[in-house]
């Protein structure tokens, strides 16, 4: 059956559904709602309303090791202050879900109204190099179904998953058939805190201790690190082409920009881009080559632009909607 | 178990300066876990970053060491998710009280189920010797060098503003007042936090003029009396146990 749902809170019942049993957040707008629900759910889940944003990722983080598949949410100023922590889960390798619905900064910047530029906070927020994966999706049931789909990913990489939204997906409200989505949750297999005499921690560890003046083993680790997401990711490669045989001009959107978008079909080869981190590369140039003309249309200033060109080492076109609204003519006028 | 198995021996020696007091403090909590028949299932033990902040790698327990000023929260976490496991701090007075703040603030405010040993030393030791909320006035430090021109934080004042609370003062020279303080607030049904005054000769005593650990150990002998009995708050220089609730 069929029901009617806004994004933000098929991000919380999916995560539900893919067995998130703790979940700590601050209030942001436009997230608070997926904090809302959960609220209602806090006999049958671990609920804390932290006192800030740094305080809820770590709170996650402590339950994650505890053994509960965990959870916390924000928006681009919250996400800013999580990034420290994004980097420790990397490096102590806990899985867990970032959930980030985006708004138009910098700083509080316009906090109701909705954009796409954290595209590359998401990759590159943290400190130091790391390879996180990340899923975009565009409509409200997409929201219930990469909600799982980040869980799982995160129970199998052993890393923090990044969902994005933005705040028109976070409140656009669409029938859902949460029955009919049937994807298969991945359970934890990482042994809980009170099971050994592990040590988590935020240093570069050798054999669980501590190894830190060694440039040769830490390349080493980075390079297993790398391949070990990058190997998960390639069982995540979600992404739509819409094919069309009279275009030689291909747009890569994703997110809501996707949604205004897609009645260009019928003028244009579509690609979206769903999990838009680790890049989909051999997807994207495979795609790319019988293109003249690519187009990347985001709601930020050419953020995806500069990474699709990094893949595909040649120009590629950008229209920068910057936030707080997208208009369909607007895009027309630019495409001509 | 014996207080031995709690400890990962081949990590030793640790990474403490000589005549530092946190290896005391270390080895104080490693047979408080024996005399209360603690198994390691039942422990989890999480610390900051900073000097104190390795302590959580030498023990042979499951261990956390985490971002700097987030022991709190991390700890939060395993207790929520496992209530079953006995969650203990162990981290510095500028990880718990300078950038962890906040945290001191609402952890202790939400009576967290959680076990906290604040080894207090009035200075940041790991980095080179800078001004803690904790150090006392006119201290030179490398941050104040004229002398610290701040009155240091009243970590005693924040946790009994709660109304549930257990604040427990101790010193590393009195160390069965400290075992017993440990096994107290490990027990406690609650958030309860230990000022362990300590010292520390590199970074912060030779400054001060003192020759080494030991003289400095001399010294917090000499300033601080155990009150067992304490009405009230504790006074400057006395050792106790505030707590009400639970």
């Amino acid at each position: 059956m069929k029901k009617l749902m806004m994004g933000n809170e098929a991000v919380a019942i999916g995560a539900m559904k893919a067995g998130m049993s703790f979940f700590a957040a601050y209030p942001i707008t436009p997230a608070s709602e997926i904090m809302h629900i959960l609220a209602k759910k806090s006999e049958e889940i671990g609920f804390v309303h932290a006192e800030d944003e740094i305080a809820a990722i770590n709170i996650v983080i402590g339950a994650s090791l505890a053994g509960r598949k965990s959870m916390t949410s924000s928006s681009g100023p919250g996400i800013s202050l999580k990034q420290e922590s994004i980097g420790l889960a990397h490096m102590m390798e806990v899985p867990l879900v970032v959930v980030n619905v985006q708004r138009v900064g910098p700083s509080t910047g316009m906090p109701t109204l909705p954009s796409q530029g954290d595209i590359l906070q998401t990759k590159y927020g943290s400190h130091g190099d790391y390879n996180p994966i990340v899923f975009y999706p565009n409509s409200v049931e997409e929201c219930y179904k990469y909600s799982i789909e980040a869980f799982n990913a995160a129970e199998e990489s052993r890393s923090p998953v990044i969902l994005l939204l933005d705040g028109f997906l976070g409140h656009l409200s669409e029938t859902v058939d949460v029955e009919g989505v049937d994807i298969k949750v991945k359970p934890r297999e990482m042994k809980p805190l009170g099971s050994g005499t592990r040590h988590f921690t935020g240093l570069l560890s050798k054999d669980g201790i501590p190894h830190t003046k060694d440039p040769v083993y830490y390349r080493k680790w980075y390079a297993d690190y790398k391949k070990r997401i990058n190997d998960v990711a390639k069982k995540y490669n979600f992404y739509e082409y819409l094919e069309n045989k009279d275009s030689d001009t291909l747009l890569i959107s994703f997110g809501i920009a996707s949604r205004v978008i897609l009645p260009l079909k019928k003028e244009y080869s579509i690609f979206r881009p769903i999990r838009i981190f680790p890049m989909l590369d051999s997807e994207l140039k495979k795609v790319c080559e019988k293109y003249k003309r690519i187009v990347v249309i985001e709601m930020n200033d050419g953020q995806y632009k500069g990474e699709v060109e990094k893949v595909l080492k040649r120009e590629v076109e950008g229209i920068a909607v910057l936030g707080g609204e997208i208009k369909l003519k607007d895009i027309k006028e630019k495409l001509k | 178990m014996n207080y031995k198995d709690y400890i990962k021996w081949d990590r030793m020696p640790t990474t403490w300066c000589p005549g530092c007091s946190i290896g005391t403090v270390f080895k104080q909590l490693a047979f408080t876990f024996e005399s209360m028949g603690l198994k390691k299932e039942e422990l989890a033990i999480v610390s900051g970053i900073g000097c104190s902040g390795r302590a959580a790698g030498y023990y042979n327990i499951d261990s956390v060491h985490g971002t700097h000023g987030r022991a709190l929260s991390f700890a939060e976490g395993i207790k929520g998710g496992n209530e079953k496991l006995n969650v203990v701090v162990f981290s510095g007075d500028g990880d718990l009280t300078g950038i962890g703040g906040n945290h001191l603030l609402h952890t202790s405010r939400r009576d967290v189920n959680i076990t906290v040993i604040c080894i207090n030393n009035e200075i940041y030791g790991m980095t080179g010797g800078q001004m803690a909320p904790t150090t006392p006035e006119g201290i030179k430090t490398l941050t104040s060098p004229l002398g610290n021109t701040f009155s240091p934080l009243n970590i005693q004042g924040i946790i009994t503003s709660n109304k549930n609370h257990f604040y427990a003062r101790c010193s590393v020279y009195q160390i069965e007042h400290l075992k017993k303080c440990m096994k107290e607030a490990i027990e406690w049904d609650g958030f309860a936090f230990i000022d362990v005054i300590s010292n520390c000769i590199e970074n912060n005593g030779r400054r001060l003029g003192f020759k080494n650990g030991y003289e400095m150990l001399e010294k917090v002998k000499d300033d601080y009396k155990i009150n067992l009995n304490p009405t009230g708050l504790l006074k400057d220089g006395e050792l106790g146990i505030v707590k009400n609730g639970n």
